[in-house]
Protein backbone atom coordinates (compact mmCIF):
# COMPACT_ATOMS: atom_id res chain seq x y z
CA UNK A 1 0.00 0.00 0.00
CA UNK A 2 1.19 3.49 -0.75
CA UNK A 3 2.39 5.93 2.08
CA UNK A 4 0.38 8.69 0.43
CA UNK A 5 -2.57 7.99 -1.68
CA UNK A 6 -4.68 10.51 -4.56
CA UNK A 7 -7.84 11.83 -4.62
CA UNK A 8 -8.86 10.84 -7.70
CA UNK A 9 -8.15 6.48 -6.42
CA UNK A 10 -10.79 7.03 -4.09
CA UNK A 11 -12.79 3.56 -4.03
CA UNK A 12 -16.64 4.31 -4.37
CA UNK A 13 -19.20 1.72 -5.41
CA UNK A 14 -21.29 2.20 -8.42
CA UNK A 15 -23.78 4.30 -6.88
CA UNK A 16 -21.64 6.94 -5.99
CA UNK A 17 -21.67 9.86 -8.28
CA UNK A 18 -17.74 12.20 -7.72
CA UNK A 19 -17.69 15.38 -9.27
CA UNK A 20 -15.87 18.97 -8.41
CA UNK A 21 -17.43 21.53 -6.49
CA UNK A 22 -18.42 24.27 -9.18
CA UNK A 23 -20.69 21.33 -10.72
CA UNK A 24 -22.02 21.01 -7.25
CA UNK A 25 -22.72 24.19 -6.45
CA UNK A 26 -24.74 24.46 -9.43
CA UNK A 27 -27.13 21.78 -8.19
CA UNK A 28 -30.48 24.23 -7.39
CA UNK A 29 -31.23 21.85 -4.68
CA UNK A 30 -28.21 21.86 -2.44
CA UNK A 31 -28.21 24.77 0.19
CA UNK A 32 -26.08 27.76 -1.58
CA UNK A 33 -26.67 26.18 -4.88
CA UNK A 34 -27.91 27.46 -7.99
CA UNK A 35 -26.40 30.61 -9.37
CA UNK A 36 -29.68 33.18 -8.97
CA UNK A 37 -32.39 33.63 -6.11
CA UNK A 38 -35.37 31.61 -7.33
CA UNK A 39 -38.37 33.72 -8.10
CA UNK A 40 -40.48 31.14 -6.35
CA UNK A 41 -38.53 32.04 -2.94
CA UNK A 42 -41.55 32.88 -0.16
CA UNK A 43 -38.58 32.99 2.40
CA UNK A 44 -37.17 36.56 2.84
CA UNK A 45 -33.58 35.07 4.09
CA UNK A 46 -31.63 31.95 2.85
CA UNK A 47 -31.45 30.36 5.91
CA UNK A 48 -32.78 26.36 5.70
CA UNK A 49 -36.12 26.62 7.36
CA UNK A 50 -39.08 24.12 7.20
CA UNK A 51 -41.40 26.67 5.90
CA UNK A 52 -39.59 27.58 2.64
CA UNK A 53 -40.77 25.94 -0.55
CA UNK A 54 -37.73 24.54 -1.30
CA UNK A 55 -37.03 22.95 2.20
CA UNK A 56 -37.44 19.49 1.68
CA UNK A 57 -34.96 19.08 -1.29
CA UNK A 58 -32.60 21.57 0.56
CA UNK A 59 -32.54 19.87 3.57
CA UNK A 60 -32.27 16.18 1.57
CA UNK A 61 -29.47 18.17 -0.03
CA UNK A 62 -27.13 18.80 2.68
CA UNK A 63 -27.99 15.50 4.48
CA UNK A 64 -26.31 13.95 1.47
CA UNK A 65 -24.00 16.45 1.69
CA UNK A 66 -23.30 15.63 5.39
CA UNK A 67 -22.95 11.67 4.69
CA UNK A 68 -19.93 11.99 1.81
CA UNK A 69 -18.65 14.52 3.61
CA UNK A 70 -18.37 12.20 6.53
CA UNK A 71 -17.00 9.12 4.29
CA UNK A 72 -14.49 11.40 3.19
CA UNK A 73 -13.35 12.27 6.53
CA UNK A 74 -13.13 8.86 8.06
CA UNK A 75 -10.92 8.02 4.77
CA UNK A 76 -8.87 10.70 5.62
CA UNK A 77 -8.76 10.02 9.11
CA UNK A 78 -7.37 6.66 8.59
CA UNK A 79 -5.11 8.11 6.07
CA UNK A 80 -3.21 10.06 8.47
CA UNK A 81 -3.03 7.05 11.40
CA UNK A 82 -1.43 5.38 8.18
CA UNK A 83 0.90 7.62 6.52
CA UNK A 84 3.08 8.82 9.39
CA UNK A 85 5.40 6.95 11.33
CA UNK A 86 5.12 7.90 14.60
CA UNK A 87 8.01 9.84 16.32
CA UNK A 88 8.59 13.81 17.88
CA UNK A 89 6.41 15.52 14.88
CA UNK A 90 9.56 16.68 12.91
CA UNK A 91 9.32 15.46 8.95
CA UNK A 92 7.30 12.86 8.29
CA UNK A 93 6.87 11.88 11.90
CA UNK A 94 3.92 12.23 13.87
CA UNK A 95 3.81 11.81 17.82
CA UNK A 96 2.28 8.23 18.61
CA UNK A 97 -0.48 9.81 20.87
CA UNK A 98 -1.85 11.83 17.74
CA UNK A 99 -2.24 8.91 15.41
CA UNK A 100 -3.96 7.44 18.30
CA UNK A 101 -6.53 10.30 18.01
CA UNK A 102 -6.95 9.66 14.14
CA UNK A 103 -7.42 6.25 14.76
CA UNK A 104 -10.43 7.50 17.35
CA UNK A 105 -11.86 9.99 14.86
CA UNK A 106 -12.17 7.00 12.24
CA UNK A 107 -14.38 5.58 14.14
CA UNK A 108 -16.52 8.52 15.07
CA UNK A 109 -16.58 9.18 11.36
CA UNK A 110 -17.31 5.97 10.59
CA UNK A 111 -20.50 5.95 12.92
CA UNK A 112 -21.29 9.38 11.62
CA UNK A 113 -21.44 8.19 8.01
CA UNK A 114 -23.86 5.01 8.91
CA UNK A 115 -26.23 7.81 11.32
CA UNK A 116 -26.26 9.99 7.86
CA UNK A 117 -27.36 7.37 5.53
CA UNK A 118 -29.76 6.42 7.65
CA UNK A 119 -30.91 9.59 8.54
CA UNK A 120 -30.61 10.05 4.44
CA UNK A 121 -33.01 7.07 4.29
CA UNK A 122 -35.31 8.58 6.68
CA UNK A 123 -35.36 11.77 4.18
CA UNK A 124 -36.31 10.00 1.27
CA UNK A 125 -33.18 10.00 -0.28
CA UNK A 126 -31.27 7.08 -2.03
CA UNK A 127 -27.51 7.25 -2.23
CA UNK A 128 -25.96 9.02 -5.23
CA UNK A 129 -29.14 10.93 -5.80
CA UNK A 130 -26.79 14.18 -5.24
CA UNK A 131 -23.14 14.42 -6.50
CA UNK A 132 -20.21 14.04 -4.24
CA UNK A 133 -17.84 16.42 -4.62
CA UNK A 134 -14.01 15.18 -3.17
CA UNK A 135 -12.84 18.71 -1.91
CA UNK A 136 -12.82 17.17 1.63
CA UNK A 137 -10.57 13.99 0.96
CA UNK A 138 -8.19 16.68 -1.56
CA UNK A 139 -7.59 18.85 1.72
CA UNK A 140 -6.64 15.66 3.65
CA UNK A 141 -3.77 14.70 0.90
CA UNK A 142 -1.19 16.97 2.00
CA UNK A 143 2.45 15.74 2.69
CA UNK A 144 2.10 17.85 5.58
CA UNK A 145 0.08 16.49 8.65
CA UNK A 146 -0.49 19.57 10.15
CA UNK A 147 -1.53 21.18 6.84
CA UNK A 148 -3.94 18.17 7.10
CA UNK A 149 -4.77 18.99 10.83
CA UNK A 150 -5.21 22.91 9.81
CA UNK A 151 -7.54 21.95 6.76
CA UNK A 152 -9.62 19.16 7.71
CA UNK A 153 -9.88 19.26 11.48
CA UNK A 154 -9.83 23.11 11.82
CA UNK A 155 -11.44 24.12 8.91
CA UNK A 156 -13.57 21.60 7.46
CA UNK A 157 -14.71 19.86 11.00
CA UNK A 158 -15.27 23.47 11.62
CA UNK A 159 -17.72 23.84 8.99
CA UNK A 160 -19.16 21.08 10.35
CA UNK A 161 -19.81 22.33 13.26
CA UNK A 162 -21.64 25.43 11.61
CA UNK A 163 -23.68 22.55 9.46
CA UNK A 164 -25.16 20.64 12.21
CA UNK A 165 -25.52 23.27 14.16
CA UNK A 166 -27.88 24.43 11.47
CA UNK A 167 -29.64 20.74 10.74
CA UNK A 168 -29.98 20.31 14.53
CA UNK A 169 -32.44 23.80 14.80
CA UNK A 170 -33.84 22.71 11.42
CA UNK A 171 -34.93 19.23 13.03
CA UNK A 172 -36.41 20.95 15.80
CA UNK A 173 -38.16 23.55 13.96
CA UNK A 174 -39.73 20.64 11.96
CA UNK A 175 -40.91 18.75 14.79
CA UNK A 176 -38.18 15.97 13.78
CA UNK A 177 -36.40 14.84 17.04
CA UNK A 178 -34.70 11.38 15.05
CA UNK A 179 -33.00 14.54 12.81
CA UNK A 180 -32.76 16.73 16.32
CA UNK A 181 -30.82 14.42 17.89
CA UNK A 182 -28.63 12.48 15.60
CA UNK A 183 -27.17 16.38 14.53
CA UNK A 184 -26.72 16.64 18.13
CA UNK A 185 -25.03 13.74 18.91
CA UNK A 186 -22.63 14.37 15.74
CA UNK A 187 -22.19 17.92 16.75
CA UNK A 188 -20.38 16.67 19.98
CA UNK A 189 -18.12 14.46 18.33
CA UNK A 190 -17.00 17.50 15.57
CA UNK A 191 -16.29 19.58 18.60
CA UNK A 192 -13.90 16.73 19.48
CA UNK A 193 -12.64 16.57 16.32
CA UNK A 194 -11.87 19.91 16.23
CA UNK A 195 -10.32 20.50 19.50
CA UNK A 196 -7.92 17.86 18.84
CA UNK A 197 -6.73 19.35 15.41
CA UNK A 198 -6.29 23.15 17.40
CA UNK A 199 -4.44 21.41 20.28
CA UNK A 200 -2.80 19.05 17.83
CA UNK A 201 -1.45 22.11 16.00
CA UNK A 202 -0.24 24.31 18.68
CA UNK A 203 1.47 21.46 19.79
CA UNK A 204 3.02 20.02 17.07
CA UNK A 205 4.49 23.86 15.51
CA UNK A 206 5.30 24.86 19.11
CA UNK A 207 8.57 25.32 18.00
CA UNK A 208 8.10 25.85 14.55
CA UNK A 209 6.25 29.47 13.68
CA UNK A 210 6.97 29.25 10.35
CA UNK A 211 5.18 25.88 9.51
CA UNK A 212 2.30 27.16 11.67
CA UNK A 213 1.77 30.51 9.52
CA UNK A 214 2.09 28.12 7.05
CA UNK A 215 -0.91 25.57 8.23
CA UNK A 216 -3.07 28.45 9.58
CA UNK A 217 -2.92 29.93 6.07
CA UNK A 218 -3.55 26.81 4.50
CA UNK A 219 -6.58 26.66 7.22
CA UNK A 220 -8.07 30.06 5.89
CA UNK A 221 -8.02 29.43 1.98
CA UNK A 222 -10.11 26.00 3.02
CA UNK A 223 -12.65 27.86 4.76
CA UNK A 224 -12.69 30.69 2.02
CA UNK A 225 -13.64 27.99 -0.37
CA UNK A 226 -16.18 26.67 2.01
CA UNK A 227 -17.62 29.61 3.14
CA UNK A 228 -19.84 28.66 -0.15
CA UNK A 229 -19.06 32.10 -1.69
CA UNK A 230 -20.57 33.76 2.29
CA UNK A 231 -23.50 31.27 2.42
CA UNK A 232 -22.04 31.04 6.00
CA UNK A 233 -21.97 34.10 7.93
CA UNK A 234 -23.86 36.42 10.96
CA UNK A 235 -26.01 38.07 8.37
CA UNK A 236 -29.32 37.22 6.98
CA UNK A 237 -28.56 36.34 3.73
CA UNK A 238 -26.32 33.27 4.91
CA UNK A 239 -27.43 29.97 4.11
CA UNK A 240 -26.34 29.01 7.65
CA UNK A 241 -24.46 30.73 10.73
CA UNK A 242 -21.34 30.37 12.03
CA UNK A 243 -21.47 28.29 15.73
CA UNK A 244 -19.72 30.99 17.69
CA UNK A 245 -20.00 28.93 21.03
CA UNK A 246 -19.21 25.73 19.71
CA UNK A 247 -16.28 26.70 17.83
CA UNK A 248 -14.99 28.30 21.37
CA UNK A 249 -15.00 25.42 22.71
CA UNK A 250 -13.47 23.50 20.54
CA UNK A 251 -10.60 25.50 21.08
CA UNK A 252 -11.02 28.33 18.58
CA UNK A 253 -10.01 31.86 20.43
CA UNK A 254 -11.77 35.02 19.64
CA UNK A 255 -9.28 36.88 16.74
CA UNK A 256 -9.71 33.23 14.74
CA UNK A 257 -13.58 33.38 14.79
CA UNK A 258 -13.84 36.97 13.56
CA UNK A 259 -11.00 35.99 11.05
CA UNK A 260 -13.48 33.23 10.03
CA UNK A 261 -16.56 35.49 9.80
CA UNK A 262 -14.47 38.25 8.02
CA UNK A 263 -13.82 35.50 5.01
CA UNK A 264 -16.98 34.85 5.14
CA UNK A 265 -17.75 37.88 4.53
CA UNK A 266 -15.24 38.66 1.84
CA UNK A 267 -16.17 35.57 -0.15
CA UNK A 268 -20.03 37.19 -0.12
CA UNK A 269 -19.06 39.98 -1.23
CA UNK A 270 -16.52 38.20 -4.51
CA UNK A 271 -19.72 36.65 -4.91
CA UNK A 272 -22.33 39.44 -5.56
CA UNK A 273 -19.65 41.24 -7.40
CA UNK A 274 -19.21 37.97 -9.79
CA UNK A 275 -22.80 37.76 -10.02
CA UNK A 276 -23.53 41.51 -11.07
CA UNK A 277 -20.56 41.09 -13.26
CA UNK A 278 -22.32 37.87 -14.90
CA UNK A 279 -25.78 40.05 -15.45
CA UNK A 280 -23.91 42.81 -17.22
CA UNK A 281 -22.27 40.75 -19.68
CA UNK A 282 -25.81 38.86 -20.48
CA UNK A 283 -27.76 43.01 -20.73
CA UNK A 284 -24.86 43.72 -23.11
CA UNK A 285 -24.67 40.85 -25.30
CA UNK B 1 0.23 -0.70 15.90
CA UNK B 2 0.86 -1.99 11.99
CA UNK B 3 -2.81 -4.04 12.21
CA UNK B 4 -4.36 -0.18 13.37
CA UNK B 5 -2.01 1.14 10.20
CA UNK B 6 -2.86 -0.55 7.78
CA UNK B 7 -6.92 -0.16 8.77
CA UNK B 8 -6.97 3.32 8.58
CA UNK B 9 -4.99 2.53 5.13
CA UNK B 10 -7.25 0.75 3.77
CA UNK B 11 -10.69 2.72 4.59
CA UNK B 12 -9.73 4.57 0.89
CA UNK B 13 -9.09 1.61 -0.73
CA UNK B 14 -12.20 -0.37 -0.50
CA UNK B 15 -15.20 0.62 -2.56
CA UNK B 16 -17.92 -1.37 -0.29
CA UNK B 17 -19.75 1.21 1.84
CA UNK B 18 -20.30 -1.23 4.61
CA UNK B 19 -16.75 -2.49 4.72
CA UNK B 20 -15.60 1.29 4.95
CA UNK B 21 -17.22 1.66 7.61
CA UNK B 22 -16.31 -1.62 9.77
CA UNK B 23 -12.79 -0.85 8.69
CA UNK B 24 -13.40 2.31 10.50
CA UNK B 25 -14.13 0.93 13.50
CA UNK B 26 -11.51 -1.76 13.83
CA UNK B 27 -8.91 0.76 13.12
CA UNK B 28 -9.86 2.40 16.95
CA UNK B 29 -9.91 -0.87 18.43
CA UNK B 30 -6.38 -1.99 17.31
CA UNK B 31 -5.05 1.97 17.84
CA UNK B 32 -6.37 1.33 21.36
CA UNK B 33 -4.92 -2.35 22.17
CA UNK B 34 -1.68 -0.35 20.89
CA UNK B 35 -1.98 2.36 23.50
CA UNK B 36 -2.69 -0.40 25.92
CA UNK B 37 0.67 -2.24 25.39
CA UNK B 38 2.20 1.09 24.87
CA UNK B 39 1.21 2.22 28.80
CA UNK B 40 1.40 -1.89 30.30
CA UNK B 41 5.26 -2.89 28.47
CA UNK B 42 7.38 -0.23 29.97
CA UNK B 43 5.99 -1.10 33.39
CA UNK B 44 7.19 -4.83 32.86
CA UNK B 45 10.98 -4.51 34.25
CA UNK B 46 11.98 -7.78 32.31
CA UNK B 47 10.93 -5.61 29.09
CA UNK B 48 14.14 -4.08 27.44
CA UNK B 49 12.59 -1.22 25.92
CA UNK B 50 14.12 -1.36 22.29
CA UNK B 51 12.58 -4.39 22.11
CA UNK B 52 8.99 -3.01 22.51
CA UNK B 53 8.68 -1.89 18.83
CA UNK B 54 10.72 -4.52 16.84
CA UNK B 55 9.41 -7.22 14.94
CA UNK B 56 10.07 -10.02 16.46
CA UNK B 57 11.98 -11.69 12.89
CA UNK B 58 12.34 -10.75 9.43
CA UNK B 59 9.84 -13.39 8.53
CA UNK B 60 7.09 -11.08 10.22
CA UNK B 61 8.16 -8.06 8.70
CA UNK B 62 7.60 -9.84 5.21
CA UNK B 63 4.37 -10.84 6.59
CA UNK B 64 3.26 -7.29 7.23
CA UNK B 65 4.42 -6.53 4.19
CA UNK B 66 2.69 -9.29 2.38
CA UNK B 67 -0.66 -8.52 3.79
CA UNK B 68 -0.43 -5.05 3.69
CA UNK B 69 0.47 -5.11 -0.11
CA UNK B 70 -2.72 -5.03 -1.44
CA UNK B 71 -4.44 -2.09 -2.87
CA UNK B 72 -6.32 -2.02 -5.63
CA UNK B 73 -9.82 -1.30 -5.03
CA UNK B 74 -10.93 -5.08 -6.10
CA UNK B 75 -8.91 -6.66 -3.69
CA UNK B 76 -11.26 -6.27 -0.75
CA UNK B 77 -11.06 -10.09 0.08
CA UNK B 78 -7.52 -10.23 0.01
CA UNK B 79 -7.27 -7.53 2.33
CA UNK B 80 -9.97 -8.99 4.88
CA UNK B 81 -8.60 -12.80 4.31
CA UNK B 82 -5.07 -11.57 5.79
CA UNK B 83 -6.66 -9.60 8.59
CA UNK B 84 -9.68 -11.96 9.85
CA UNK B 85 -7.93 -15.42 8.46
CA UNK B 86 -4.69 -15.19 9.20
CA UNK B 87 -3.21 -12.32 11.40
CA UNK B 88 -6.42 -11.98 14.15
CA UNK B 89 -6.72 -15.53 14.60
CA UNK B 90 -3.29 -15.51 15.67
CA UNK B 91 -3.57 -12.54 17.79
CA UNK B 92 -5.82 -14.31 19.49
CA UNK B 93 -4.01 -17.87 19.99
CA UNK B 94 -0.92 -15.68 21.52
CA UNK B 95 -2.88 -13.75 23.56
CA UNK B 96 -4.90 -16.79 24.92
CA UNK B 97 -1.66 -18.32 25.39
CA UNK B 98 -0.70 -15.41 27.25
CA UNK B 99 -3.61 -15.04 29.63
CA UNK B 100 -3.58 -18.63 30.39
CA UNK B 101 0.71 -19.25 31.65
CA UNK B 102 0.94 -16.02 33.21
CA UNK B 103 1.13 -15.37 37.05
CA UNK B 104 -2.94 -14.01 37.82
CA UNK B 105 -1.77 -11.82 40.61
CA UNK B 106 2.11 -10.49 39.50
CA UNK B 107 0.81 -9.96 35.85
CA UNK B 108 -2.82 -9.27 36.86
CA UNK B 109 -2.75 -5.92 35.00
CA UNK B 110 -1.66 -7.55 31.50
CA UNK B 111 -4.39 -10.16 31.94
CA UNK B 112 -7.01 -7.28 32.70
CA UNK B 113 -5.99 -5.86 29.40
CA UNK B 114 -5.79 -8.84 27.57
CA UNK B 115 -9.44 -9.70 28.46
CA UNK B 116 -10.70 -6.44 26.97
CA UNK B 117 -8.37 -7.16 23.75
CA UNK B 118 -9.46 -10.79 23.69
CA UNK B 119 -13.43 -9.61 23.30
CA UNK B 120 -12.38 -6.56 20.88
CA UNK B 121 -10.87 -9.51 18.86
CA UNK B 122 -13.50 -11.95 19.16
CA UNK B 123 -16.07 -9.24 18.06
CA UNK B 124 -13.87 -7.97 15.19
CA UNK B 125 -12.75 -11.66 13.77
CA UNK B 126 -16.80 -12.67 13.57
CA UNK B 127 -17.26 -9.07 11.68
CA UNK B 128 -14.44 -10.03 9.62
CA UNK B 129 -15.55 -13.29 8.45
CA UNK B 130 -18.95 -11.77 7.93
CA UNK B 131 -17.92 -9.30 5.71
CA UNK B 132 -15.63 -12.27 3.54
CA UNK B 133 -19.10 -14.53 3.56
CA UNK B 134 -20.63 -11.33 1.65
CA UNK B 135 -17.74 -11.13 -0.55
CA UNK B 136 -17.35 -14.41 -1.72
CA UNK B 137 -19.91 -15.52 -3.32
CA UNK B 138 -18.73 -18.08 -6.22
CA UNK B 139 -15.89 -20.60 -6.75
CA UNK B 140 -13.26 -18.42 -7.47
CA UNK B 141 -13.65 -16.54 -4.82
CA UNK B 142 -13.33 -19.50 -2.55
CA UNK B 143 -9.64 -20.27 -4.48
CA UNK B 144 -8.69 -16.40 -4.52
CA UNK B 145 -9.40 -16.07 -0.54
CA UNK B 146 -7.65 -19.85 0.43
CA UNK B 147 -5.04 -18.82 -2.16
CA UNK B 148 -4.00 -15.86 -0.51
CA UNK B 149 -4.73 -17.55 3.34
CA UNK B 150 -2.35 -20.21 2.52
CA UNK B 151 0.24 -17.48 1.36
CA UNK B 152 0.13 -15.49 4.50
CA UNK B 153 -0.37 -18.22 6.58
CA UNK B 154 2.99 -19.99 5.21
CA UNK B 155 4.97 -17.15 6.32
CA UNK B 156 3.59 -16.35 9.67
CA UNK B 157 4.21 -20.29 10.56
CA UNK B 158 7.79 -19.01 9.65
CA UNK B 159 7.72 -16.23 12.02
CA UNK B 160 6.66 -18.58 14.48
CA UNK B 161 3.59 -16.39 15.07
CA UNK B 162 3.43 -12.56 15.53
CA UNK B 163 5.73 -12.76 18.73
CA UNK B 164 7.99 -15.34 17.38
CA UNK B 165 8.52 -18.73 17.88
CA UNK B 166 7.07 -19.64 21.28
CA UNK B 167 4.17 -17.67 20.99
CA UNK B 168 1.77 -20.07 21.78
CA UNK B 169 4.16 -22.52 23.47
CA UNK B 170 7.03 -25.01 22.29
CA UNK B 171 6.50 -26.64 19.40
CA UNK B 172 5.21 -29.84 19.27
CA UNK B 173 7.07 -30.45 16.08
CA UNK B 174 9.93 -32.62 17.10
CA UNK B 175 12.35 -34.46 14.47
CA UNK B 176 10.53 -34.40 11.72
CA UNK B 177 6.63 -33.86 10.73
CA UNK B 178 5.24 -35.63 14.04
CA UNK B 179 2.38 -33.55 14.63
CA UNK B 180 0.93 -35.13 17.76
CA UNK B 181 2.87 -34.20 21.04
CA UNK B 182 4.18 -36.89 23.16
CA UNK B 183 1.85 -38.09 26.45
CA UNK B 184 3.12 -35.73 29.58
CA UNK B 185 2.83 -36.36 32.89
CA UNK B 186 0.49 -34.31 34.08
CA UNK B 187 2.39 -31.59 36.65
CA UNK B 188 1.66 -32.42 40.57
CA UNK B 189 -1.00 -29.75 41.62
CA UNK B 190 0.02 -27.10 44.14
CA UNK B 191 -3.11 -26.32 45.71
CA UNK B 192 -2.96 -29.03 47.90
CA UNK B 193 -5.04 -28.32 51.22
CA UNK B 194 -3.07 -27.74 54.04
CA UNK B 195 -3.42 -29.10 57.59
CA UNK B 196 -3.69 -25.70 59.42
CA UNK B 197 -6.44 -23.86 58.89
CA UNK B 198 -8.83 -26.59 57.69
CA UNK B 199 -11.95 -26.48 59.53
Amino acid sequence: MRQFFPVEDLARDERFVQTNMAERIKDPRVPGGGSAKKKSSRSSTNKLTPDRHDASDRARGLMHGIMVGEIQALEGAGRTAHDFDAGDGSGDTIPFALKLDMARQAWDEARHVEISAKLSTWMGTELGEFQENTVLFEAACSNDPVLRLAGVNRALEGLAIDVFTQMKEFGDLAGDPFLEFCEDWMLADEVTHVKMGSDWLRKVTENDPDRRAKALEFQQVVDKLFSFGGARGDTAESSFQLARRFRELAGFTDDEVETIAGLDQQALVERKAAINAMQAAVADS
Amino acid sequence: MKLFEALGGWIATVPELDVKMRLGTHCYHHAWHAELWHKRLPELREMKPERLTQPANEAMVRFIEAMTEPEAPELTIEKLVGVYRVLIPHFIAAYTYHRNNTSEITDAPTIRSLNFILQDEFDDWRDGEMMLQSLITSPADVERAAAHQAKLESIIVEAGGIAGHGSIGPSTVVDGPQLTPEPTTPEPTTTEPTTEGDA
